[in-house]
């Protein structure tokens, strides 16, 4: 799976970096980043990176299909 | 406008004064009969489930806030130019306006003052030992630094708790409370109007900003006032709801308050969980501009639809034992603070304000112990405390 960020719409709330920290962190500067942005997210880590979408609190994920 | 015949009706008034101090019986019957309830009073859909309110949510093409989130033409029509009230493109430029100097980045930067402001608070409230939770602790926060932060004058402060918690009662449905507070709104737009004609907005807050965006055209002038009144109103009872709603919960569960004197990083999301359990802001409507299906539902076109934030996060099909306080589960996906592109703005500023008015009072207070019979406010759209006696109290005072 792969998950996009629209780069418009995150404002940086870090909610996802709590589900996924593998996958979605923020650096010093409060800037998100994304581990596979593009890539394919591995399997063990794609639970966590699906519940980050769901819980973004501004609808800024959204899982490729 | 009629409903269909299959879809469940509801009779009672959920806006009853009755109803408005203890919402939640009425929204578990309305979960029982379906995700979608017509509501006879109001004349409206409510969606009461969590999966199909964030359905709504997230589908803002068809689910419109143009036309108002409220339950009446008058506030819906007073609203025009809000960000709160727009669409599509126009919406994300006005959120952009403003949104940036909130988002967990900019407001980081805020950290400091914000644990000074708590620190002084909190202080003065152990003093007094005896205190008010609402006065004392949870309206002093917000009130020192949100006027400071969207840049109101001096002048007229005194006015601005009564004018915001107006303006939500305001967009509930015309009766007594939303007509006494829809003149109170009216106040503060006349206000928001003289201070973007004056420009006496203080330097280097939003409302400057708002007024440059304005003087290089980005914006029109005539929606000034409406973005200042935008940020400005929604960001004193809501945080004021969820600090004064997280002391309650404290008081009623001293074995969780222990848990986070011992463990201060739970205060993250014990945040989620405090907005889940609390719902300051209640619901609010939207317009479908197309017929569409929700919950197995037919809406028709035109018709109006309150997604009703408090119950979705009650939803035992969502949460566990949903009546139930449990700083330890995972709230992240509450809708306390709505979702997609209307979810609110200033989420960020009010997470910062709450983990640290309880992190300071984490470090200073043994326990906080209910002193009285709390009161509620009455208010159409905020569900929060009016009058909160608590004591505090400190590990000194167990000693002595």
């Amino acid at each position: 799976m792969k998950i996009d960020v629209d780069w418009d719409r995150c404002e940086g709330h870090g909610i996802c970096a709590e589900q996924a920290p593998e996958v979605f962190s923020l650096d010093d500067e409060g800037e998100l980043h994304h581990a596979y942005d593009g890539a394919d997210i591995p399997d063990e880590f794609a639970a966590g990176a699906r519940s980050a979408v769901g819980v973004c609190p501004v609808a800024a994920l959204r899982e490729q299909t | 406008m009629t409903a269909e015949t299959t879809v469940p009706r509801y009779g009672e008034d959920i806006y009853s004064t009755a109803a408005i101090l203890d919402p939640y019986p009425h929204y578990a019957e309305l979960r029982a009969l379906g995700p979608v309830v017509w509501l006879s009073r109001q004349k409206v859909y409510a969606v009461v489930r969590y999966a199909e309110c964030k359905q709504v949510l997230l589908d803002d093409e068809t689910f419109i806030s143009g036309d108002g989130v409220a339950l009446n033409p008058v506030a819906n029509r007073l609203g025009r130019g809000t960000t709160l009230n727009s669409d599509g493109e126009e919406h994300a430029l006005k959120r952009s306006v403003l949104a940036h100097r909130l988002t967990p980045k900019a407001v980081r930067k805020m950290s400091a003052e914000v644990q000074d402001k708590a620190e002084q608070i909190v202080d003065a409230a152990i003093t007094k030992q005896w205190v008010d939770g609402v006065d004392d602790l949870a309206t002093a926060l917000p009130t020192s630094i949100v006027p400071d932060l969207v840049g109101w004058p001096e002048e007229g402060r005194e006015n601005l708790l009564r004018w915001a918690g107006a303006t939500f009662d305001s967009l509930g449905p015309l009766n007594r409370h939303a007509v006494t507070a829809t003149k109170a709104a009216g106040e503060m737009l006349a206000f928001s109007r003289r201070v973007v004609r004056d420009r006496s907005v203080l330097p280097g807050s939003m409302g400057a900003d708002v007024l440059a965006a304005a003087d290089e055209n980005r914006i029109e002038r005539s929606q000034c006032p409406a973005l200042m009144i935008d940020y400005l109103a929604p960001s004193l009872d809501t945080t004021i709801g969820a600090i004064s709603g997280a002391l309650h919960l404290f008081s009623q569960h001293p074995d969780q308050w222990a848990s986070v004197r011992a463990n201060p990083d739970l205060l993250s999301n014990a945040v989620n969980e405090i907005v889940r359990y609390t719902s300051p802001l209640r619901a609010f409507s939207r317009r479908a501009v197309r017929e569409v299906e929700v919950g197995g539902v037919v809406i028709p076109r035109d018709a109006r639809v309150l997604v009703v934030y408090a119950s979705a996060n009650r939803d035992p099909r969502q949460w566990h034992d949903p009546d139930s306080f449990d700083i330890t589960r995972d709230a992240s996906g509450q809708l306390g603070f709505g979702s997609g592109v209307h979810g609110c703005a200033g989420q960020g500023l009010a997470r910062l304000e709450t983990q640290t008015l309880l992190r300071v009072l984490a470090e200073r207070v043994e326990r906080i112990e209910p002193a009285g019979t709390p009161s509620r406010a009455v208010n159409n759209v905020i569900h929060r405390f009016d009058r909160l006696p608590l004591r505090l109290v400190t590990a000194e005072r167990i000693a002595s």
